[in-house]
């Protein structure tokens, strides 16, 4: 159990890639179809070596290989460092290496899906910091493995930053509702639409290991008893699936005015009452 | 290489074609038929798509995008034209609008004839395609039917005064070339 969390962060492509092929799996379910193999997204990784890949220009494929290695370093710095908060701002470097390489290209479609990717970061980060001064609220502690050795339950002292965090999560991992930077048949992929072959698995592969970060902070929210920890993750996993098929896609004023105005207030809510629970009465 | 197969992403594009076809496209990615159960995903994405599906007699209006289409897509790929339309041009053929079918400009794999081809026939077209998509290569360069004659002089030539030769580079010039002196449409077309 001592080296769980480096060992995580070492093999999370791995269990990232296992999450995505189940996702799809259940997806399929929930549509009625009988859908892809779990081994799917491995067998796509193999098939995307054996293509050629084409590039625009070198420095946009740099950012792709950057793009993954910095989120595969992202998720090493959460789990295993001294304080979240790190781990946060990375991510946000990491997907800002996603941007520019969007930006240096001519390609419309990948222009626009990098502004629409700062309209994520725009909406996403600040509820990620607020779950993590929560949890630093409810343990006393920034680094994830203090907090996991918590012997309450952090998530009865912030049911709301939950909620919030729960539907933010769709606009971390780019799906519906929230699917507004890669929009499939919108804007096809946005920043990533032209990556090919080698290149392109690195954005893929990225995308495997964001999972494992959002499921990451879900499975903090339960402290010490990881088999809460597991069920809440199954939980919310499912009910972000059945979100992902049951919704269309917004657009971007409803995403800011979502985030901002209702997600934002709710989650600082819950820690303004947290913090005079604790520090003043 | 028995992992490569399992996942191919398809390509559509309809140049011109009446939505029957496509209609049936989309049908077979649905629940009931579940192209999805085979690993395959409609990707919008010329450049990670690998299988060429395409419908509809070829439009002067279409010409030019289906080409560079083709061009975009990464080695391996194969091409698949679906429905009578775009396998000969169908009841559109040798109209004033229309080229007789996709395999007048470029190379095809498999043809899928009917009107509207259905849902079970494009499963086993598809099929197909992955059969001949196995074998191909990064290395198996195609080039489109218009521009056969002019590669090879352009080949030989080069050959001749012993120069490099990298075929991709001179494939991408003729169609360019090609694009711009013959597909050009202009408005009063």
């Amino acid at each position: 159990m001592a080296w769980m969390l480096e060992t995580i962060a070492i093999l999370s492509p791995i269990i990232g890639g296992f999450i995505y092929g189940f996702e799809r799996v259940v997806k399929a379910r929930m549509q009625n179809r009988q859908g892809p193999p779990l081994l799917q997204p491995f067998y796509d990784f193999i098939k995307l070596v054996e293509k050629r890949a084409i590039q625009v220009h070198s420095f946009h494929s740099m950012m792709g290989l950057a793009f993954f290695f910095a989120t595969w370093f992202t998720l090493a710095a959460f789990l295993c460092g001294p304080n979240i908060l790190v781990g946060l701002f990375l991510h946000i470097l990491a997907l800002a290496f996603l941007i520019i390489g969007g930006f240096s290209v001519l390609s419309p479609y990948s222009v626009m899906g990098s502004l629409r990717e700062i309209i994520h970061l725009m909406c996403v980060e600040p509820i990620l910091i607020l779950v993590a001064v929560g949890l630093f609220l409810v343990t006393g502690s920034w680094s994830v493995r203090d907090i996991l050795s918590y012997s309450g339950l952090p998530i009865l002292y912030l049911p709301l930053v939950f909620i919030a965090f729960v539907l933010i999560i769709p606009a971390i991992l780019k799906k519906s509702p929230f699917d507004i930077s890669e929009a499939h048949q919108e804007i096809i992929g946005g920043p990533e639409i032209e990556y090919s072959g080698f290149f392109y698995e690195a954005i893929y592969t990225a995308k495997w290991i964001e999972y494992v970060f959002v499921f990451a902070i879900v499975f903090l929210f339960t402290g010490v008893h990881w088999w809460l920890g597991l069920a809440l993750s199954l939980l919310v996993f499912l009910f972000i699936n059945a979100l992902d098929n049951s919704t269309c896609r917004a657009n971007f004023h409803q995403m800011i005015k979502f985030a901002w105005f209702v997600l934002l207030p709710l989650a600082a809510l819950n820690i303004f009452v947290l913090a005079l629970w604790r520090y003043v009465i | 290489m028995s992992a490569k197969i399992k996942s191919p992403w398809i390509l559509h594009y309809n140049c011109g074609s009446c939505n029957g076809c496509d209609v049936e496209i989309l049908a077979c990615l649905g629940p009931k038929y579940d192209l999805e159960r085979f690993g395959i995903i409609n990707k919008g994405n010329p450049k990670q798509a690998d299988i060429f599906v395409v419908t509809g007699p070829v439009t002067k209006r279409t010409r030019a995008r289906l080409l560079r289409l083709y061009m975009q897509i990464p080695e391996p790929k194969v091409v698949v034209a679906v429905g009578t339309c775009a396998c000969t041009g169908g009841p559109f053929r040798n109209m004033y609008n229309v080229e007789n079918g996709v395999d007048r400009f470029i190379p095809v794999d498999v043809y899928i004839p009917g009107c509207t081809a259905r849902p079970e026939a494009i499963l086993k077209g598809i099929k197909k395609a992955i059969e001949i998509w196995k074998i191909k290569t990064k290395e198996s360069i195609e080039v489109p039917v218009v521009i056969q004659k002019e590669f090879e002089e352009t080949l030989s030539k080069m050959v001749l005064h012993g120069q490099t030769v990298d075929r991709r580079k001179i494939i991408h010039d003729l169609v360019n070339k090609y694009i711009k002196n013959n597909l050009e449409v202009t408005k009063c077309d």
